[in-house]
């Protein structure tokens, strides 16, 4: 009994002792799209951070549109400028981007310039100088740039240990401050080993530029954040008008929740006899990819498919790269079918994608950018071999990667995606495409000519249908004015469909005299 | 290309009397012509370094001598400090001497804008001067000079 009650008193004092409250560190947002979810969602408060790179990479652009977008008169930043980029020029360049405020000037963000210091005195002059600014202004952030000038200056003249408690004193002044604080400078990548600054650091911010052939390509890794977790790898940055722009490797779509669709519908591709021969039509969230070779009705079918989602008042976005849009609003027209008004009410956005030097991640984020901006249900990539052509060439290594990924999180989201990719036909064999693509589709649609009675037509068989039974036949369809209409019953006369080149087991049927050729789409 | 255009060196003139003024009634005579470009020199040294604005008003020294050659007796000492002023009023009779200094003043002004343009420099001039009444001032439009 006495024992029964030491556990009982145990149990209740384990129940009434809470653990200590953990320390909660303010991330403070960056004011870079994209670079929040990379670091984890933004810098920590009070950290002591390098942003390092070989010239051009945009490490003091990085510095400025941070401080622009967290500056404020109450916790103001301290800029201090040393041998590199003076003030002057700096003010001249950055004015140039969208993020710059010059109303912040003055009061919210202050320019030092610690030039002469740094090459009129030693390191104890420096870190007086800075404490000084920093005590009577008490900011909230703190820029030092470059600061690799400030110790290239001072290494010449001071030890290895001057130097690092030089870095270890100026880390601890500006925490114990509550700054958050940015040492800018170009270093390589093999001085992280042996450099004390990285060692004392609490998140290192790292760029260069790759690259590859003729084209050149930013890139950014967070080599270390204390206390979060940030998303590894090499990340594309691309800096415009508006300053820099981060493309997380992951698309931003690891860790975020999404709702899957709980019953998954069929849905009418707009073709009545192909919805049967899938199994009453595509489910709903599957990526299904149509191959064929060129001619064969692959831009057809995606927009009939697209059609008939907003005939059903499912918004969607089609991302094309071989034809102009107003190409294929007027190929749509000769179907039937209107894809103006759509898009003048914001329910469809025909995105036409083929800017040189383009980044996977890039293209992929405008893509997703547009299926949140309508809402998007339904999403056309036209064609897969057209937007791989599109990226710079050291990005089509990470096609496929990138690509699973966006199909993945999207479909997982429930918006059902059709894919286009062009193969060529061998008469010999039946290829899906030159991509190892099962990994990136629920349904594969091939379509593909075929030698018929001194003919060239049209076939089209259901390949796989992740989920559900589907029709085995192969069918001839033909495209008319109506689009890609699928006209005849598998035919029992022809063996080796399939390789283009069908041998007649049936009897020879009565031909009829075709006067005129296939009814085409109107131009 | 000068940067002392008509409407750069009203304001450069406007400047001169507005710190003149305030010379006179904290009760210190003016030490000299150029007070503005001493007043402006600790502000544009935070910014610039020494060395940066040092090189900025031998700039503007250069440019304005082409205008007013009397100039030519100052210097610009290592500290961004003007020197050579007793000099300068030994050679030139009072009309010139203000017609230096206004050039002067005016000519650092239009390379700040030249390089910072015009929203930063008056910024700058704002808080050197913080009770100055800026008018609507364009400097480079409607004026070719």
């Amino acid at each position: 009994m006495k024992k029964q009650n030491g556990a009982a008193k145990r149990k209740v004092l384990k129940k009434s002792v809470s653990p200590p409250a953990k320390v909660v560190i303010r991330k403070i947002p960056t004011g870079v799209r994209g670079l929040d979810d990379i670091l984890g969602g933004g810098i920590p408060e009070f950290s002591f951070n390098i942003i390092a790179g070989t010239p051009g990479c945009g490490k003091t652009t990085l510095a400025h549109q941070i401080i622009f977008a967290n500056a404020t008169a109450q916790k103001p930043a301290l800029y201090f400028t040393v041998l590199g980029e003076p003030a002057i020029k700096m003010l001249r360049y950055q004015q140039q981007y969208s993020f710059f405020d010059e109303s912040r000037l003055g009061k919210a963000i202050r320019f030092i310039n610690l030039a002469d210091v740094v090459l009129e005195q030693d390191l104890n002059a420096v870190f007086n100088e800075i404490t000084k600014q920093v005590t009577a202004i008490s900011p909230g952030f703190v820029v030092v740039d470059s600061f690799r000038t400030v110790v290239r200056k001072a290494m010449s003249l001071a030890s290895e240990i001057e130097m690092q408690s030089f870095i270890q004193r100026l880390a601890q002044f500006l925490a114990s401050w509550e700054a958050t604080t940015f040492l800018v400078g170009e270093y390589v990548p093999e001085e992280v080993r042996d450099n004390p600054v990285f060692t004392i650091a609490d998140g290192l911010f790292w760029l260069s530029q790759v690259v590859e052939r003729n084209s050149v390509v930013r890139k950014l890794q967070i080599m270390k954040v204390r206390g979060q977790e940030s998303v590894p790898g090499l990340h594309t940055i691309r800096i415009t008008d508006g300053g820099l722009q981060a493309f997380s490797r992951t698309l931003g779509l690891v860790g975020k929740k999404i709702n899957p669709v709980r019953r998954r519908r069929r849905l009418s591709v707009g073709i009545p006899e192909l919805d049967k021969m899938m199994g009453g039509g595509i489910l709903e969230g599957d990526s299904l990819l149509v191959a064929g070779p060129s001619g064969t009705g692959k831009s057809a079918l995606a927009t009939q498919f697209i059609a008939e989602g907003l005939r059903h008042g499912e918004p969607a976005i089609m991302a094309i790269f071989e034809e102009r849009p107003k190409g294929y609003t007027e190929r749509a027209v000769s179907f039937g079918l209107n894809l103006k008004t759509p898009q003048e009410k914001g329910k469809l956005e025909v995105l036409y994608l083929r800017p040189l030097d383009l980044s996977v991640d890039e293209t992929m984020q405008e893509i997703l950018d547009a299926i949140i901006r309508v809402g998007a249900k339904r999403l056309v990539i036209d064609s897969l071999v057209g937007f791989e052509m599109a990226l710079a060439p050291n990005f089509r290594a990470d096609f496929r990667e990138s690509l699973y990924r966006m199909i993945g999180a999207l479909t997982g989201a429930g918006v059902t995606i059709l894919s286009t990719v062009e193969v060529e036909d061998t008469f010999t064999a039946l290829s899906f495409s030159h991509y190892t693509i099962s990994f990136l589709t629920d349904d594969i649609i091939r379509l593909r000519y075929v030698e018929i009675d001194g003919q060239l037509r049209k076939v089209m068989v259901v390949i796989k249908m992740r989920g559900g039974n589907h029709s085995k036949d192969i069918r001839e369809y033909v495209i008319t004015n109506k689009g890609v209409v699928v006209i005849s019953p598998r035919s029992t006369d022809y063996s080796g469909l399939t390789t283009g080149i069908p041998q007649r087991t049936g009897p020879r049927q009565a031909q009829k005299e075709e006067a005129a050729p296939e009814p085409k789409a109107k131009k | 290309m000068s940067q002392a255009t008509s409407q750069m060196r009203d304001f450069a003139e406007r400047l001169i009397a507005y710190e003149a003024r305030e010379n006179k009634s904290s009760g210190t005579k003016p030490a000299a012509a150029f007070p503005v470009c001493e007043k402006l020199r600790p502000h544009l040294v935070t910014l610039m370094g020494n060395t940066g604005f040092r090189a900025l008003l031998l700039r503007a020294l250069a440019r304005a001598e082409a205008d007013v050659p009397s100039l030519r007796a100052m210097q610009v000492k290592a500290d961004g400090s003007l020197a050579g002023l007793d000099k300068l009023e030994v050679q030139a009779d009072s009309e010139e001497l203000a017609k230096g200094s206004v050039v002067l003043v005016a000519q650092l002004l239009g390379l700040l804008v030249a390089f910072i343009g015009e929203t930063l420099m008056l910024r700058i001039v704002c808080d050197v001067w913080p009770k100055l009444a800026l008018n609507d001032l364009k400097f480079f439009k409607n004026d070719k000079t």
